[in-house]
C-alpha cells in the first residue's frame, strides 16, 4: 500500500505547454486566410435563395470593390407594415424610408454615386463596371428589384449581380 | 562578478493572447463566399429607337406570374428544372442545319472573309466620321470594329475558316410580375446559366480538352489572354443574351 501512496504524492514533470501558442497561432492564421470579413449585420433579415453555376464575387476581388444592397423584411415586424409589400431596402445599414416612414428607393442613385466617389484611387473601374450586388430575401417581390434597377440605370451604374447561396459548383 | 543569468520570460499567457485573437477572427469573419449572377443593365436611351420586328422564332420568353407559376413560350412549366432543357433545345435545334419549319432561331455562317470585309468597311467609316468630327459615331464604329476583330480571332482559334453563329436577334426574355418571388427570378437565371454552361462546357471539352468551369476559374485568377480568347470564342458560339423586362404596374 505504501508503494501506491508514494507514487501519488510525487508530482510528475510539468507538462510543457511552450508549443501551445504555436498551435493556436497556426489555427489563427488558417482562419485569417480562409475567411472573409463579415459585413456589418444588415438591419433587414435576408434569406438568400439557392442557385448554381454562379460567379464568385470575392475570391480575387476585394469585397470593398462591390456595393451591396439588402432587400429583406425589417427586423422589427411592426415596421414591416409601413413598407411596400413588407420589404425594406437597406443601404449601408440604413433602412431607406421616406420621412413618413414609407418605402423609398429614390436614395439608391445618390447612394451609388456617393459610394463611387469614396472608392480609393487604386480601384480604377468606371462607374458602369462597378458591381452592385442585390442581396434579396427569397420571397422578396421582384418588382422592387426592378424599381432599384431603374434607379441604377438612371445613374449609369450598369453592372449588377443577383446574389444567391450556391448549392456547390463542380 | 559572476555572470548574471537572464530570467526566463514566462510565456504561459502567450497561448491566452493567441486564443483571444483566434476567437476574435472566428467571430468577425465568415466562411461563405459571395456567389451571384452578374448581369448588365442596358444603357438608358433618351430617344426610343424604331422597334425592329423580332421574329417569333428568335424569342424565348420565360414568364413568371404573381403566383410564382412559370410559363415558357406559352407552355406552363410545373417543374422549373425542365427550363434548362428547353433552353438547350432553343440553342441546339438548328445548330447543324437550318430547318425553316420549326420555331427555333436560325444559325448563319460567318467566314473570315466576311470579317475582313466588314472590318475594311468600318475602317473607312471610322475615318469618315473622324474627318467630320462626329465623336459618337466614331465611338460606335470603333466598338463594332472591335467586335468583328474579336470574331475574326475566334474563327482563327476555332481552326476552321468559318463558324456557325446564332441569329443576332435570338434572345432569352425574362418577364416577371411585381410580386414574383426573388427565388423564382433567380431560379430562371439559374436554369439559363445551367444550359449555357452545359453547351459551352461540351464545346470546351471538344476543342480544348478541358472543362469550361476550370477555364473560367483560371482566367479569374491569372487573366491569361489565351484563356480570354478561348472564353470569347465559346461566348460567340453560345451567346447568353438575356433581356429582363420591367414588370408593369
Amino acid at each position: 500500500m505504501s508503494k501506491f501512496k508514494k507514487e501519488g504524492r510525487g508530482s510528475g514533470p510539468a507538462l510543457n505547454t511552450a508549443s501551445l501558442p504555436d498551435i493556436v497561432f497556426m489555427l489563427l492564421f488558417f482562419f485569417m486566410v480562409a475567411t472573409t470579413s463579415k459585413e456589418t449585420d444588415p438591419t433587414v433579415q435576408v434569406e438568400s435563395p439557392e442557385g448554381s453555376r454562379t460567379t464568385e464575387l470575392t475570391p480575387y476581388k476585394q469585397r470593398s470593390e462591390i456595393d451591396f444592397l439588402y432587400l429583406g423584411t425589417p427586423r422589427n415586424p411592426n415596421r414591416a407594415k409601413a413598407f411596400k409589400m413588407g420589404y425594406a431596402l437597406s443601404l449601408d445599414n440604413v433602412v431607406q424610408a421616406t420621412p413618413d416612414g414609407l418605402y423609398s428607393t429614390s436614395a439608391v442613385g445618390r447612394w451609388k454615386l456617393d459610394k463611387f466617389a469614396q472608392k480609393p484611387a487604386r480601384m480604377t473601374a468606371p462607374l458602369e463596371a462597378v458591381i452592385t450586388c442585390f442581396k434579396a430575401d427569397r420571397n422578396a417581390p421582384t418588382g422592387l428589384i426592378f424599381d432599384i434597377r431603374k434607379q441604377l440605370q438612371d445613374v449609369e451604374a450598369l453592372t449588377i449581380a443577383y446574389a444567391v447561396r450556391d448549392k456547390g459548383n463542380i | 562578478m559572476a555572470k548574471r543569468e537572464i530570467p526566463e520570460i514566462n510565456a504561459g499567457s502567450m497561448a491566452d493572447i493567441a486564443f483571444l485573437l483566434l476567437l476574435f477572427f472566428l467571430v468577425t469573419t465568415t466562411m461563405d463566399k459571395d456567389q451571384a449572377y452578374i448581369r448588365n443593365i442596358p444603357k438608358k436611351i433618351d430617344v426610343p429607337l424604331d422597334q425592329t420586328k423580332v421574329q417569333e422564332r428568335d424569342i424565348l420568353a420565360i414568364r413568371a406570374n404573381n403566383q410564382n407559376q412559370l410559363m415558357v413560350r406559352g407552355q406552363v412549366f410545373s417543374d422549373p428544372s425542365k427550363i434548362s432543357d428547353f433552353v438547350l433545345k432553343f440553342y441546339q435545334t438548328n445548330e447543324k442545319d437550318n430547318d425553316v419549319t420549326n420555331n427555333f432561331p436560325m444559325y448563319s455562317t460567318t467566314t473570315l472573309a466576311l470579317c475582313d470585309q466588314n472590318m475594311a468597311n468600318l475602317d473607312r467609316q471610322i475615318e469618315e466620321a473622324e474627318a467630320v468630327g462626329n465623336e459618337k459615331m466614331t465611338e460606335f464604329f470603333l466598338a463594332s470594329y472591335d467586335e468583328w476583330n474579336k470574331k475574326k480571332n475566334a474563327i482563327k482559334l476555332y481552326g476552321k475558316s468559318q463558324i456557325r453563329e446564332l441569329s443576332v436577334q435570338a434572345h432569352i426574355r425574362i418577364e416577371v410580375q411585381e410580386a414574383t418571388a426573388y427565388s423564382i427570378f433567380t431560379q430562371i437565371h439559374n436554369e439559363i446559366e445551367e444550359a449555357l454552361f452545359e453547351l459551352r462546357d461540351k464545346e470546351c471539352m471538344r476543342l480544348f480538352n478541358e472543362s469550361y468551369g476550370l477555364l473560367k476559374r483560371r482566367f479569374a485568377q491569372d487573366s491569361d489572354p489565351q484563356d480570354k480568347a478561348k472564353i470569347d470564342l465559346l461566348e460567340i458560339l453560345y451567346p447568353g443574351r438575356i433581356i429582363e423586362i420591367t414588370p408593369k404596374n
